[in-house]
């Protein structure tokens, strides 16, 4: 199936993602400030008038700010009422399926013109909370209660990787270091600090020196989370928010003479526990999902130019290359070791540092990733511009992988 | 129509309780309501084997509050029968001990007035 009519982003817009500098700012701040951004990038201007609907991917305002029901928050803010505003959860993968629901609401004929982004303001917490609040997207009964974390989640599809294909943490260190480098080019990251620089720094403060980045990632100052994933192998805890305005294809060029098209959309759900997946290695909602909305696009892994990924953690980042059709079963370490996802790379992945530098402000990162696709394939990613890219992926997931979302975009 | 509870008090009478479908015989750790398999809602309880192997692992090094103090601790998804997994803690292995591939017997301690799923290495006479 396609779409009935064609859907196309015309604006995007997102805060710095940051653990500090948003300390005074609430996720509705955030979010106005994220949208006033898109609707300041539509190249002919835009009316807030034109807005017909809102949707906004959040997943846990009411733990991290004591605040539900924030799509009609923000739509007040925004001063966009009386139009429709809806708030849609997947955890990590909640804009990204407001996404995907904001190009069915195009696509229907339903609205011309609509928002959508994503925000999650989280460091009103400590990290022990936010670990258990981020602990409620995996199965509480089942993975949680017995004590898995998170993180831990994704450290065990870890351990069944490096078992079945011989995959290493270093090569995951690969991931990261790569993902630290291009966030170093992006003014909106979290961290804009390679990590050898990160390795002096913090070295020079306890007398320590590296004579590599590996030498840091080993030592004691990137501690195990979850063996086997150490610090610099999970995303950061990030308050931020993105959003983007998307038209359906009629009205999209009155906007702009540039609009990035949507060629394809998909989404798949898996089991709530890793456990009870088919395959440990391997997420099955993305290849589902993939599948989808390549087909939709009639496109392939080897038509897609650049493409942003859900690494939440640096094992994520091989899963999802490989579920993606990108590399071999098997094969996504040892290409991000040899620099095969690097910016100059034959498949350049998180070219804006990722969620591991750019920061994972959880339910705003799929809306992120679409400001992401919109800059690329605009030419207007400055330093971290990948060369010639004319169509970009994202792949969004919620959790450990029971939401998997994947749009992909041409010029 | 099994429920979270058939589950719990089946742990803390010290065994897994799974479901097996009448129709097509597929497998259920924990039971479910509904076969995912074919969609049968026709199923029968049946006592998981408390002997498997470690499918994945980890160490949890930060733990959420709950288990705060009990860091670091060992976490596995260990394989019971063809294709049917369950989580639970590992308990009495060392961190260089632990492995994919382990065999490990389940059992059932307390955690305050909860009962906890948790493996142990299987011993060899």
């Amino acid at each position: 199936m396609g779409l009935q009519r064609g859907v196309a982003i015309i604006g995007a817009g997102m805060t710095r993602f940051h653990h500090k500098i948003h300390a005074d700012k609430t996720g509705r701040d955030l979010f106005v400030e994220a949208a006033l951004e898109a609707m300041a990038s539509v190249d002919n201007g835009i009316e807030l008038r034109d807005i017909e609907a809102l949707f906004i991917g959040n997943f846990s305002s009411d733990s991290f700010e004591h605040q539900g029901h924030v799509a009609a928050l923000m739509a007040d803010w925004l001063g966009l009422t009386p139009r429709a505003a809806t708030r849609i959860e997947a955890a990590c993968g909640s804009s990204g399926a407001a996404l995907n629901i904001g190009v069915m609401a195009i696509a229907s004929g339903l609205y011309d013109v609509v928002m959508v982004g994503g925000v999650e303001k989280m460091r009103t917490l400590t990290t022990e909370e936010v670990t258990d609040v981020l602990a409620m997207a995996s199965d509480e009964v089942y993975e949680a209660a017995v004590g898995f974390t998170f993180p831990g989640l994704y450290a065990a599809m870890a351990t069944a990787h490096f078992h079945r294909y011989g995959s290493t943490w270093e090569q995951l260190c690969a991931v990261s270091i790569k993902n630290h480098h291009n966030g170093s080019l992006n003014p909106k990251a979290q961290f804009q600090e390679e990590v050898i620089d990160i390795a002096r720094r913090l070295g020079e403060r306890r007398g320590m020196t590296f004579k590599d980045e590996m030498e840091f990632l080993r030592s004691p100052l990137n501690p195990v989370v979850a063996y086997p994933l150490r610090l610099f192998d999970c995303c950061p805890i990030s308050d931020g928010a993105a959003a983007v305005i998307m038209a359906s294809e009629e009205v999209a060029r009155r906007f702009t003479d540039t609009p990035i098209y949507v060629r394809g959309i998909g989404q798949a759900s898996d089991t709530m526990a890793l456990h009870d997946r088919e395959d440990l290695t391997s997420i099955r909602a993305t290849r589902l999902a993939a599948q989808q909305a390549y087909r939709m696009a009639g496109l392939g892994p080897e038509d897609i130019d650049v493409a942003d990924v859900h690494d939440c953690f640096t094992i994520a980042e091989v899963v999802a290359t490989e579920d993606l059709g990108f590399f071999p079963k098997g094969e996504g370490g040892k290409a991000a070791e040899e620099g095969r996802t690097s910016l100059e790379g034959d498949k350049p992945i998180n070219p804006d540092g990722g969620l591991k530098a750019k920061g994972h402000p959880v339910g705003a990162t799929g809306a992120a990733m679409a400001y992401e696709m919109f800059k690329q394939l605009r030419g207007e990613a400055d330093k971290r511009q990948v060369r010639d890219a004319e169509v970009g992926l994202i792949h969004n997931v919620g959790a450990s992988g029971a939401t998997v979302v994947v749009q992909i975009y041409g010029r | 129509m099994f429920t979270v509870k058939d589950y719990r008090d089946a742990l803390a009478e010290g065994y897994l309780l799974a479901s097996k479908c009448r129709r097509c015989g597929a497998v259920q750790l924990p039971p479910r309501p509904i076969c995912p398999r074919c969609g049968s809602g026709d199923l029968e309880s049946l006592k998981a084997p408390k002997r498997g192997r470690v499918a994945a692992y980890t160490v949890i090094h930060v733990p959420p509050s709950r288990f705060k103090g009990e860091e670091p601790y060992a976490v596995a998804i260990v394989e019971l029968l063809e294709g049917v997994r369950v989580s639970g803690r590992m308990l009495d292995v060392s961190e260089a001990d632990l492995r994919v591939g382990l065999e490990v017997e389940a059992d059932v301690i307390k955690l305050g007035e909860e009962p906890l799923l948790c493996f142990r290495p299987l011993k060899r006479p």
